[in-house]
């Protein structure tokens, strides 16, 4: 099954009324979301320092032409080769050609959201290469034929049975929950892969122009063994991931790994440069780097949405959201769900096809506070919201209701005019008599209203409006008579 | 050596920076320099007394309890020699039942000697460039199959108990990934404060700079795990399910 952001609300539905995914989503929640708030407190500069580090991606973001065009420089001064893709289509035919000319049969891969965006493993798959995922949580999900449901923990949907009964049918191993001991049983099956495999995939987290190298960061290993062992290593990058100095990963490192999983640093950090020397026993001979467009360049050129280009994926924001708790991952219908999701996939699928995301958040300012970079998501949710109300020409967006639009403009020429307001509500007072009520509470109202109480009761109009009742009160006595 | 596909894509980012040209102008100067008040950047590599050093290698032991990295202070080369036979001893491979070590060609692993150490106990440590000159193959394979790799490691940083080591010849990754125990030795003035300042060193040491980064820099914080079956830490999911770090006192 695909998933597509058009069928948000369907799919959120299922997965609130799913109990193993509320525990699952709850667990989550609890252990990463309050974790990576603590971790900022207790950084040695303070939680201050996210703006620091909001500071160091934006200035990036600014320079991105000329910090790119280094990078490329210096990463091929080391040996490497890089590609510059303007889509998925040309990220997608460059790693195909290059695993054609190398004649590359086997590909391990470490977690990658942006091979998940361009949909890499198809690709490589229609093309006879066999792909394994090695991330556990991506291994389980690419066993199950799924997609990932969270930006770090892709599996987090899946119960301990769930798992142990996919391993015994598709690894033939005794069936067990037991999360060790099926662990082991992926390591034995995944270490063969890495020691045979002729290509490793990975993402990049952050790149530095001044060094011309990329940075992969895990906990598990894989990307490590995948960046190590095959003879070719193919890095794909978010063109936005680049810093300029060394000195900048501090804090980003620092902040990334408490936003992500409330560790000071996660287990393995790589700075690769190119490929490995002659003398050198491991490490790959040839290293490739695909720096990847695919719509992010009219994020850069909208000045409302270019923030949105300082992310770095640490998914800090979907531990905190209280609507991504709900729904889940897969709700989201893309590579990148949660509150991140909600910004990132309409401005690179279209506004109105992933249009119910953005509504669906709450713009409670959780987001904000959990992200390692202080980014402002609830701004730009509600920018695209506005968007969706009023239409824009530059994002292609129509107005998702006309409809709605006219009856606020009415409502509007209403609300300017005492006396026509006066009466508008007078009639809806005694047209609020006639609709069913629950425990003093307007349970549904009529159409074209009807879609506001689909999933909530409304508070009927008072019978006196408080102006009403101020005069009188003031007239009244210090009481007043209600 | 600007490729084509290099050139379109920048000139469209040229354009969409100039598109989205944002009303404030960009403020002057580097991000680091206008937080002074927040972020201290380094400004000078530390020279540390004997006891600043013993109290980093303190913080050290203290942040390795959470992320179950094993650190024994050993005083002297001997005594690290003499930890790690009894540790090969007391360990048991995990993939078959052969018992192999891969060790790096590195003068401090050197000297702890460890084939004569482990002679009698039958354990083979191989320096795997040295053992199968010219057959890379049988080097590799000699790695795959050993159940411990010993490393040295450039430094290691205090506040998150994290080694960082580069890839030079005869240091090579795998030895620190690919077996089930990894175990690191290091000297006491390794130790650095923070990555703050190690970033500065490899900034400013005159050795570091002309070496540059290397092929690979890796930055390793206690033994590989997981927590994607239901949120439950288990350790070895790819790299070394063990990791034991030696540092030398004396």
């Amino acid at each position: 099954m695909i998933p597509t952001p058009e069928k948000y609300i369907d799919t959120a539905k299922k997965a609130v009324a799913d109990p193993v995914l509320q525990k699952a989503l709850t667990g989550l929640q609890e252990r990463f979301g309050r974790g990576a708030a603590l971790a900022y407190q207790q950084l040695p500069e303070g939680p201050d320092l996210r703006h620091v580090a909001h500071d160091i991606r934006m200035d990036a973001i600014q320079h991105l032409d000329s910090l790119l065009e280094e990078l490329a420089g210096n990463f091929r001064k080391k040996g490497g080769q890089v590609y510059f893709a303007r889509d998925a289509q040309e990220a997608v035919a460059y790693c195909l050609k290059v695993a054609k000319a190398n004649n590359v049969r086997r590909v391990v891969k470490g977690k990658s959201m942006v091979t998940e965006e361009i949909r890499l493993n198809t690709a490589l798959d229609e093309a006879g290469i066999e792909t394994l995922e090695t991330d556990l949580g991506e291994y389980i999900i690419q066993l199950a034929n799924e997609a990932p449901s969270h930006i770090i923990a892709p599996a987090v949907h899946k119960s301990k049975e769930d798992v142990g009964r996919l391993f015994e049918n598709k690894l033939g191993i005794d069936y067990t929950d037991d999360p060790p001991s099926l662990t082991q049983a992926a390591r034995k099956t995944l270490r063969k892969k890495f020691l045979a495999a002729d290509m490793g995939i990975s993402g990049c987290n952050l790149a530095c122009a001044e060094t011309g190298h990329i940075t992969t960061v895990s906990n598990e290993g894989n990307i490590r063994m995948a960046s190590t062992l095959p003879r070719i290593h193919m890095v794909f990058m978010g063109m936005e991931r680049v810093v300029p100095r060394l000195r900048d990963l501090d804090i980003l490192l620092r902040l990334l790994c408490r936003g992500a999983a409330a560790q000071k640093l996660g287990t393995y950090i790589s700075h690769i440069s190119g490929p490995a020397g002659l003398d050198n026993l491991d490490g790959p001979e040839q290293v490739h780097l695909v720096i990847l467009d695919n719509g992010r360049s009219r994020m850069l050129a909208d000045p409302d949405f270019r923030e949105m280009l300082c992310c770095v994926r640490c998914a800090a924001c979907l531990n905190v959201c209280p609507v991504y708790g709900k729904i889940g991952g897969h709700s989201y219908g893309f590579a990148y769900s949660g509150p991140v999701g909600a910004v990132v996939t309409p401005l690179l699928v279209g506004i109105n096809r992933a249009a119910d995301l953005c509504q669906g958040e709450t713009l409670c300012g959780a987001c904000q506070n959990a992200c390692p970079i202080n980014i402002d998501l609830p701004r730009m949710l509600l920018l695209l919201r506005a968007k969706l109300a009023d239409g824009d020409a530059k994002w292609q967006v129509s107005r998702r209701s006309q409809l709605e639009k006219a009856a606020y403009q009415i409502w509007s020429r209403i609300m300017q005019n005492r006396r026509v307001y006066d009466l508008a509500v007078g009639v809806a007072k005694v047209f609020q008599r006639f609709l069913p009520t629950s425990k003093g509470l307007l349970r549904s109202l009529p159409p074209p209203f009807n879609g506001w109480t689909k999933s909530r009761d409304m508070q009927p109009l008072a019978g006196e409006s408080f102006s009403r009742w101020w005069k009188n009160s003031r007239e009244g006595g210090a009481h007043g008579k209600r | 050596m600007a490729s084509a596909d290099q050139q379109t894509f920048l000139d469209n980012l040229r354009q969409a920076l100039s598109k989205g040209a944002v009303d404030a102008p960009v403020p002057a100067g580097d991000p680091v320099d206008r937080h002074a008040d927040i972020y201290q950047p380094q400004t000078r590599i530390p020279s540390r007394s004997r006891e600043e050093s013993l109290s980093l290698l303190e913080q050290v032991i203290q942040e390795s309890e959470p992320i179950n990295l094993k650190v024994t202070a050993c005083s002297d080369i001997q005594a690290a020699a003499m930890e790690i036979s009894r540790l090969a001893v007391e360990s048991q491979p995990e993939f078959g039942d052969k018992k192999q070590i891969a060790a790096w060609n590195h003068p401090l692993i050197k000297g702890l000697n460890l084939p004569e150490a482990l002679k009698d106990t039958g354990i083979p440590v191989a320096f795997p460039e040295q053992t199968h000159a010219g057959d890379r193959e049988k080097q590799r394979q000699w790695i795959f199959d050993a159940y411990i790799g010993i490393t040295a490691a450039d430094y290691c940083l205090a506040d998150s108990a994290t080694l960082a080591m580069k890839t030079r010849v005869g240091e090579d990754r795998s030895v620190s990934l690919v077996p089930s125990i990894h175990i690191a030795v290091i000297r006491l003035e390794q130790i650095l404060g923070s990555l703050k300042e190690l970033y500065y060193i490899l900034d400013n040491d005159p050795k570091h700079v002309k070496e540059g980064l290397t092929p690979c820099l890796t930055f390793i914080t206690g033994p590989s795990k997981t927590a994607d079956i239901e949120a439950t830490m288990v350790h070895g999911a790819h790299g070394p399910r063990e990791v034991h770090l030696f540092v030398v006192t004396g």
